[in-house]
């Protein structure tokens, strides 16, 4: 077994894959292995010595390591990765903070984190989040207001709006979550567009479910299995079907029988 | 001394006999507290002797009363009494230890017999009550701690009712000291001794605690998730099931799992008592109820916020009512900005943010039922929505979210109310009725559960039928005989034929 590293080599060496990072055009491959000789560094440490759990020092070093990892997933576009590493961040982050001293990269982390649950669509995580939120970061911080918008405009169904957000966003990290929300967005204005309009025009259509071209329309239109005619240039929705009236005989029997045993046992 | 005398004397009193009056009221207040605590003990030995919870209960209702008059130096006799040597060491070193903090010199008093674990935690109890009233709470923080210890080491039913309170003030002093997420793990601890011993009212109140515990630090996963995991006792006090709702109801109104919420909460508020003690958990409950209600988009009833206990802290949430019933976003921002403080206070301003959707939709709403048509450009200025865009938008997720019923026009701009269709024709109100008759049946089984019996009267009713099955036996035995005699009449009819 190699002799673990001291505290300040694997500062040294963090310092330096974060530097790598950095870099206008990192190289992921190659700060990968770095990332888990850090980590691997770290638990050696802590299983030297019980007592350096308490040092702040080794605290906020652990803390660096894991939002680099977060930062790095996110790069990559590893959203499992990432969740794994917000979940580690999250007793650095809330409550006492394990007595450390607020961390620079906290909010968009956590910007990020509530822009994940967004485009999953784990709205109550959502919510439940943001309580746990300060009230003025919440109003104030602009990595947190982008995400918190953003959920209102969606449940009020202002799609327009949210279109726009992608162009206003705080750092470019959230674009990739701002592109998974988009195709979600698509989807629920198609769900809504079936339901409302009884057709639309296809020039129409495209605005409104935000397509460039009309191919990428088209391709939406299958699989959603709308009908399209070239002639009219529109786009058809299938009626829904009203069978909300059906005499549900089924039920009503064994409601009728459970009465029935019910009162049976009064009388 | 003439009745004259003793008239005046007692108009013009002196400033000793003042004194000795204000004595005497006091020694005879002591005397009668002396009685009350003794009697009170008295009813927990005979709950202990019989296994019979409802006299710890008994003994446990003088709490209240006795709390209001409370003289440590009776208090340290009632504990010097039953300090006695023979009982379990754990218990005598509590007594010791409570002694050692009120600081009183008990009266050498005659020792009792041994103490049973209930005597000394209801006396601690008492003994927390002071330190509580007092403002003594490092005191209360110790004391609890080692009662706690007690109430762990013994496992008896009769123990249950008492621990739960020793619990709750266990909890009390850390909250009041600020140290409330040092005692999770012991609550949790205690917590599965409880269940594994079957005590049912120590685990619903640790149950409510933990809730507590998480929802102060916002622990809101895990509150759920002890909620999942663990059942609440069926038949738990009243008090504490109304406060497990509350919790429950709060936790998933965060969770917007509305409709549970709403049923959680409307229980709660209808479990607890409605008395003017109550006031204030009524009031918290209907809070959150309120904002629920107008989250699920319907609008509570205006009786509510009619009530006297209620009717002075829920004015905000009436305006903020008003603001959603209309549909007015500037009104409902121009509320929730006034109200800032308050709400946050009240920690439903997360909450409240999330209503802005819903008075749009009431606008929506409003506008579908007065028009039959209307352009999107008019629902835009109606609604102070930002543009026409959004506007379509808006109104193709309210159709979507079965808000209204309608159909959007986009070529020409506007959009068209559905017919309004008869109720009548669709299973509604036979659902309606279905959950109407299954609450009555429920309601019917439960009161049936709930009922109680005097213990010796299945005694006597078992006597009775005894007795009965003698007398039937009899009978049959003379019947019996009767048949022999009619036989024998028969053979001498034979005879005689």
């Amino acid at each position: 077994m190699p002799a673990s590293a001291s505290m300040q080599d694997i500062r040294t060496r963090y310092e330096q894959a974060r530097a790598a990072l950095s870099s206008p055009n990192p190289n992921l491959d190659a700060i990968r292995p770095q990332l888990s000789q850090l980590k691997v560094g770290l638990i050696q440490l802590a299983m030297e010595t019980e007592q350096v759990l308490a040092d702040p020092a080794f605290l906020e070093l652990q803390r660096s390591v894991i939002e680099l990892g977060a930062e790095l997933s996110i790069k990559a576009g590893d959203i499992v990765a990432f969740e794994r590493y917000l979940a580690q961040l999250e007793p650095f982050y809330f409550g006492g903070r394990l007595g450390l001293a607020e961390s620079k990269v906290m909010y968009p982390l956590i910007g990020l984190n509530l822009l994940r649950m967004l485009s999953e669509n784990l709205i109550a995580d959502f919510h439940t989040m943001l309580e746990r939120i300060d009230l003025e970061q919440l109003q104030t911080n602009p990595f947190i207001v982008h995400p918190v918008k953003l959920e209102q405009a969606l449940m009020e169904g202002s799609y327009k709006k949210v279109w726009q957000a992608r162009s206003e966003v705080p750092t470019p990290e959230y674009v990739f979550f701002m592109d998974i929300l988009m195709t979600t967005i698509r989807n629920e204005v198609a769900s809504c567009v079936e339901k409302s309009y009884a057709s639309l025009p296809l020039a129409d259509a495209k605005s409104v479910l935000f397509f460039s071209n009309l191919d990428g329309l088209l391709k939406f239109a299958q699989e959603r299995e709308w009908t399209v005619s070239p002639a009219d240039k529109r786009i058809t929705f299938k009626a829904a079907a009203a069978d909300a009236c059906a005499f549900q005989g089924e039920s009503i029997m064994k409601q009728t029988l459970g009465y029935a045993r019910e009162l049976e046992r009064i009388v | 001394m003439t009745s004259d005398n003793t008239a005046a004397m007692e108009v013009e009193a002196t400033p000793e006999q003042t004194l000795a009056e204000t004595r005497r009221i006091l020694l005879e207040g002591i005397r009668a507290q002396r009685v009350d605590i003794s009697r009170s003990i008295r009813f927990v030995q005979r709950g202990i002797a019989a296994a019979e919870t409802h006299y710890i209960y008994r003994a446990l209702r003088t709490l209240s009363s006795l709390r209001k008059r409370l003289e440590p130096s009776v208090l340290a006799d009632a504990i010097a009494a039953n300090a006695a040597s023979d009982s379990a060491p754990a218990t005598r070193d509590c007594l010791n230890g409570m002694l050692a903090l009120l600081g009183q010199q008990p009266a050498p008093a005659p020792r009792a017999g041994a103490c049973e674990p209930e005597v000394c935690l209801f006396l601690g109890l008492l003994v927390l009550l002071h330190f509580l009233d007092s403002g003594r709470h490092e005191h209360g923080v110790e004391l609890s701690e080692t009662l706690a210890g007690v109430a762990a080491g013994s496992q008896r039913r009769t123990v249950d009712p008492v621990t739960s309170r020793i619990y709750f003030y266990y909890a009390r002093f850390f909250e009041v000291a600020g140290r409330l997420s040092d005692v999770r793990t012991a609550l949790l601890g205690a917590l599965q001794a409880a269940t594994l011993a079957g005590m049912k009212e120590t685990k619903a109140m640790l149950l409510t605690l933990l809730l507590r515990n998480y929802l102060h630090y916002k622990l809101y996963d895990q509150a759920e998730r002890l909620t999942a995991k663990s059942g609440f006792p069926e038949d738990a006090p009243n008090n504490l099931l109304a406060r497990y709702l509350y919790y429950l109801g709060y936790i998933e109104a965060i969770q917007l799992n509305y409709s549970q919420a709403q049923m959680h909460l409307l229980e709660a508020t209808r479990k607890a008592p409605s008395n003017t003690a109550t006031a204030g958990f009524q009031q918290a409950a209907h809070k959150v109820y309120v904002i629920v209600e107008l989250l699920m988009g319907n609008i509570p009833e205006r009786s509510l916020f009619r009530i006297r206990t209620l009717r002075k802290s829920l004015l905000p949430y009436l305006e903020l009512t008003r603001a959603v019933r209309v549909g007015d976003l500037t009104r409902f921002q121009d509320v929730v900005n006034r109200y800032e403080s308050k709400f946050l206070s009240d920690n439903v301003l997360c909450l409240i943010q999330r209503l802005r959707h819903n008075v749009i939709k009431a606008g929506i709403r409003s506008i579908n039922v007065a028009y039959s048509r209307i352009s999107l450009r008019d629902i835009c200025l109606k609604l102070h929505l930002d543009s026409e865009e959004d506007a379509e938008y808006i109104v193709a997720k309210a159709i979507r979210d079965g808000v209204i019923d309608a159909t959007i026009d986009h070529e020409k701009g506007f959009i068209q109310s559905a017919e309004a269709h008869n109720v009548y024709e669709t299973s509604d109100p036979q659902l309606a009725f279905d959950k109407r008759i299954s609450f009555c049946l429920g309601l019917y089984n439960d009161s049936v559960k709930a009922m109680r019996f005097p213990d010796s009267s299945h005694r006597k009713e078992l006597a009775y039928a005894i007795e009965a099955t003698r007398r039937e036996r009899e009978l049959a035995q003379e019947l019996e005989n009767e048949d022999y005699d009619d036989e024998s009449d028969d053979d001498g009819m034979d005879e005689d034929l």
